[in-house]
């Protein structure tokens, strides 16, 4: 009954570990490892932002007929979340830790407001809406965050 | 349903400042009473003027930021959007204010009409804020541990408000009420029922998310605000019936299901992922110690008599749960809400075209450290207040006033860039769209 919660949350808390790395990395002032391993936190959020908004949110919308409720809200702000992205990878390109430690904090706490109403709300309207449709949805979500 | 489908309505960036800016104002007005009651202050917890700085702290701080707070987090945990935020932010803050203030004159002075005028102000704002909340909360379901939490603390709140007012109300011993036996309850459900009850609901939440932490396991989580609502409401029940077998050994469960929740947090904040800890992490960790302090205090005092006697220790819980844990969990949350929201804001505002500077550079980094040092002394200072008050009285209202007056500087520079970023972003924007004018 849960599936899709649990496969779309599992995918947060991964991008938060990638994320956490890198903070690690430039905190010990690690440039090189900081860079190598921004590209996996990079993708990772992008991949999980082209699962949603080209397979699970279409399908939502199609199935409930809401088309600028909480979807079109989720995916204003995953326009934000890639500029602080992109900000972040200009500071991290620059080595300024400064700049990119806040830049990646803004992006934290806005992953995480978003990641609350999406794992509070959305994602368990997807699980009441699309449980028909979970044999063809769940393997084609996990492909594209998978990359 | 309809609640559910509308999380974009963030309310407007003055509903939430108005209660985190009256907040450190409260503190200040505390720190002065400090300072101008002086050592007799700390003769008992039954003195006016303790009883004035507890409701200074608890009414006039605690509420607002935690009224402020929870009107920005229903509709992001909950999608529970309250209508029209700013009107209701404007009357519940102004009642609650004023009545604060009333409150701690009466205190003061024990003029029952100031008790009574409290009374009626502070009821009706958070009458105001319940049925605003509630109406907001209606239908949405408890999914999860933090949605079930925040109803149960409006639960919590309501009784500690409507016992409140009787209280007020019978203070001049117009209506021959047990006054003791009521303030206890009073104060417990105030600490327990609404501030631990929010409080954890809060953490479920923003521990785990923020600080990068494992989860609170869910069998925790899933029973923690049921059962200490349950403990008090059974403690109520034994302490108004005088059944003494019985209501300390509910008061300890309570007090030891706090402890754990404390206890948990501390352990889970051991395994962050984050490379650094910032001030919001050294305040959640001095505020999960501070708490385990007090509970530690309070088994101790209630288990051996000679402790128990002694007039410090309810004054040195006091301080430890006031001070040291629900003040501190606070600033160290405002810091993270305050920039996060200007932040969140004044990007809306540059539509996608102007980007603000990040959050780190609203308030400076240098200015929360010094400020969350401040509170840490002016915390050892109160502690050392109560056991030695003719030594450390002056000096401890002198670093309280320190630290909240540092505490209202930095929310007020938060204000100061909000207003310079809107200014150069609305600059900028009709640059960009008088350009395309001129090229013509």
């Amino acid at each position: 009954m849960h599936e899709i919660s649990e496969l779309m949350t599992k995918d947060h808390r991964s991008c938060d570990d990638f994320l956490a790395v890198v903070e690690k990395a430039v905190t010990d002032q690690n440039w090189q490892l900081a860079q190598a391993e921004f590209p996996r936190f990079r993708d990772a959020l992008l991949n999980h932002f082209e699962a949603e908004e080209s397979i699970l949110f279409p399908l939502f919308e199609k199935r409930t007929g809401m088309y600028q409720g909480p979807t079109q809200v989720m995916r204003g702000e995953h326009v934000q979340m890639r500029q602080l992205l992109a900000a972040a990878e200009a500071a991290l390109a620059e080595r300024e830790a400064d700049d990119y430690n806040g830049n990646a904090e803004t992006l934290l706490i806005m992953m995480q407001q978003h990641n609350v109403k999406e794992e509070n709300i959305l994602y368990p309207m997807c699980d009441q809406q699309l449980a028909d449709q979970l044999d063809a949805l769940l393997p084609e979500l996990q492909k594209q965050l998978a990359g | 349903m309809q609640a559910l489908l509308s999380f974009d309505q963030a309310p407007p960036l003055a509903a939430p400042l108005r209660f985190f800016l009256t907040a450190p104002l409260f503190a200040i007005l505390a720190a002065l009473l400090l300072l101008w009651s002086g050592p007799d202050l700390f003769a008992s917890r039954w003195t006016g003027a303790a009883l004035a700085l507890t409701h200074l702290i608890t009414v006039g701080f605690m509420l607002q930021v935690m009224l402020g707070a929870m009107l920005q987090i229903l509709p992001v945990v909950a999608g529970a959007n309250i209508a029209r935020p700013q009107l209701l932010a404007t009357l519940v803050n102004a009642a609650v204010a004023t009545g604060a203030l009333l409150l701690a004159s009466g205190f003061l002075s024990y003029q029952p009409l100031l008790f009574e005028l409290a009374a009626v102000l502070i009821g009706g704002g958070v009458a105001l804020f319940i049925v605003g909340a509630g109406h907001a909360l209606y239908g949405v379901p408890s999914t999860n541990a933090t949605i079930r939490g925040l109803k149960l603390s409006l639960l919590g709140l309501t009784v500690t408000i409507c016992l409140g007012v009787l209280l007020a109300v019978a203070i001049d011993g117009s209506l021959a009420l047990p006054l003791m036996q009521l303030t206890s309850i009073h104060l417990g459900w105030g600490f327990v029922g609404w501030s631990v009850v929010l409080l954890a609901a809060v953490a479920f939440v923003v521990v785990p998310m923020f600080q990068m932490t494992p989860a609170y396991p869910e069998w925790f989580a899933g029973r923690f605000s049921w059962t200490l609502l349950t403990l008090l409401v059974l403690w109520s029940v034994a302490d108004s019936a005088g059944w003494q077998c019985l209501s300390p050994w509910l008061a300890a469960a309570a007090v030891l299901a706090i402890a754990a929740f404390a206890a948990l947090t501390l352990q889970l904040q051991s395994r962050s992922k984050r490379a650094r800890f910032d001030a919001t992490q050294h305040y959640w960790r001095l505020a999960m110690l501070s708490t385990l302090a007090a509970c530690a205090l309070w088994l101790a005092a209630s288990s051996w008599p000679s402790l128990g006697e002694r007039s410090e220790w309810p004054l040195l819980c006091g301080v430890l749960a006031l001070f040291g844990g629900f003040m501190s969990v606070m600033i160290g949350m405002l810091y993270k809400i305050v920039p996060f929201l200007v932040w969140s804001h004044l990007q809306n505002l540059g539509r996608g075209r102007v980007f603000p500077p990040n959050m780190n550079k609203v308030i400076a980094g240098h200015q929360l450290n010094r400020q969350m040092q401040a509170h840490f002394v002016a915390l050892a200072l109160l502690l050392a207040a109560v056991l030695w008050p003719e030594w450390f009285t002056y000096p401890a209202g002198l670093a309280l006033l320190a630290a909240n007056a540092w505490l209202l500087r930095n929310l007020l520079a938060a204000i100061t860039f909000y207003r310079q970023q809107r200014l150069t972003i609305e600059e900028t924007l009709t640059h960009v769209s008088a350009a395309p004018a001129e090229a013509r």
